[in-house]
């Protein structure tokens, strides 16, 4: 881990906090459909070879496990590790500044021509896409993590209760994290025997 | 107090929790930001919500710019500022400080297990928000189908561009209300 850290400080000593800026810059306003993790690896581990695959993993599966979006999260830790407190600002102020102003555009020109019943459509159509790449998040994330019986249950009850029943969602994940997380333990240990 | 600082205070209210809350990422807190702004503070009809959701998906970025676009219907420029900072400073603040804590525990069993624990929920969030911009989206049946025939196209080609299925899925949309197919 330490010479991990001190690899980082020499390469964050090249790295320029505009540089940080305009690289998250760039992330955001490509960064389409939300997958920001996949958008941030291929430009910042795989062209600009800024931090390595060991790091970028670790900082994705803490970016999940925290609250909070997780391509913000792993950029506040690719940042904060390129340059410290203001390598993390510049780094998250680049991602979320240029999105900010296209969305804040997009919702102009929806006023601007307000509710049409052709508007409307078109952005039922949209929508639709939309829902479909949550789903496919959502599914994907089934297959490759949770396929067992017992993982698999959680994510059905999770998504009975909060989607379906429409439960207050902060109740269910503190009710079933400790089952879940139980679950993983005993499951671990059973292997490990 | 004015009644702008309270619109604002209200913003931070509503999205300041949500960001410590939302495990699993953006996509779990959209059944909790459409009840809050639907039902419980009325700030958006569920026809302007399901507009707000669609315009946030096809903008680019994190995919959390619906809190953005709230914050904006309700108080301009200011509370779309308001929202945002709200839903990404706690949870931003809490990672930075997890981050040093995270590589001092790495690799203990507990470790494993709270980051496989936490998976299987954060599946289940991410449907549950799926299907509570399915329910509010006043187009019904074909959008059920369309949502699920995206679904579909996502997982068999998962290199497809997001941008060219949203353009396909509003194209059609477009042209069945153009050509009064309903």
């Amino acid at each position: 881990m330490a010479e991990v850290k001190e690899a980082g400080a020499q390469r964050a000593a090249r790295i320029k906090l505009p540089a940080i800026f305009a690289a998250f810059f760039r992330l955001g306003i490509t960064s389409f459909g939300g997958g920001t993790a996949g958008w941030l690896y291929r430009e910042i581990v795989e062209r600009r070879h800024w931090i390595d695959d060991r790091e970028f993993l670790s900082a994705a599966a803490l970016g999940r496990l925290v609250p909070g979006s997780g391509g913000v999260n792993l950029t506040v830790q690719v940042g904060h590790h390129l340059r410290g407190g203001p390598g993390a600002l510049a780094a998250v102020f680049g991602l979320l500044s240029g999105p900010l102003a296209i969305v804040l555009a997009l919702a102009v020109g929806y006023t601007r021509i307000g509710q049409s019943a052709a508007l409307d459509a078109v952005l039922d159509g949209v929508a639709a896409a939309a829902i479909g790449l949550t789903f496919a998040t959502g599914l994907k994330l089934v297959q490759f993590k949770v396929a067992r019986a017992g993982p698999l249950a959680i994510t059905l009850a999770t998504a009975l209760c909060v989607g379906v029943l429409r439960w207050p969602m902060i109740p269910v994940v503190f009710g079933l994290a400790p089952i879940s997380i139980g679950l993983a333990r005993l499951n671990r240990r059973g292997r490990n025997v | 107090m004015s009644d702008e600082i309270r619109t604002m205070l209200a913003l931070a209210l509503v999205f300041a929790p949500l960001s410590l809350l939302s495990i699993g990422g953006g996509a779990a807190l959209l059944a909790e930001i459409e009840h809050q702004s639907v039902t419980i503070h009325a700030w958006t009809t569920q026809r302007e919500f399901a507009d707000l959701f669609a315009i946030s998906r096809a903008a680019p970025g994190p995919g959390t710019m619906l809190s953005t676009l709230i914050g904006w219907k309700v108080a301009g420029l200011a509370g779309a500022l308001t929202a945002t900072v709200a839903l990404y400073l706690p949870s931003s603040l809490l990672v930075y400080g997890a981050a040093r804590l995270w590589s001092r525990w790495r690799g203990s069993v507990w470790h494993t297990a709270v980051e496989r624990g936490l998976a299987p929920i954060a599946a289940g969030l991410i449907l549950s928000g799926g299907i509570a911009v399915l329910r509010v989206s006043p187009g019904g049946p074909a959008v059920w189908a369309a949502a699920v025939a995206s679904t579909a196209l996502i997982l068999r080609w998962p290199g497809l561009h997001p941008l060219a299925l949203f353009a396909i899925g509003g194209a059609l949309f477009g042209l069945a209300d153009a050509t009064g197919l309903w």
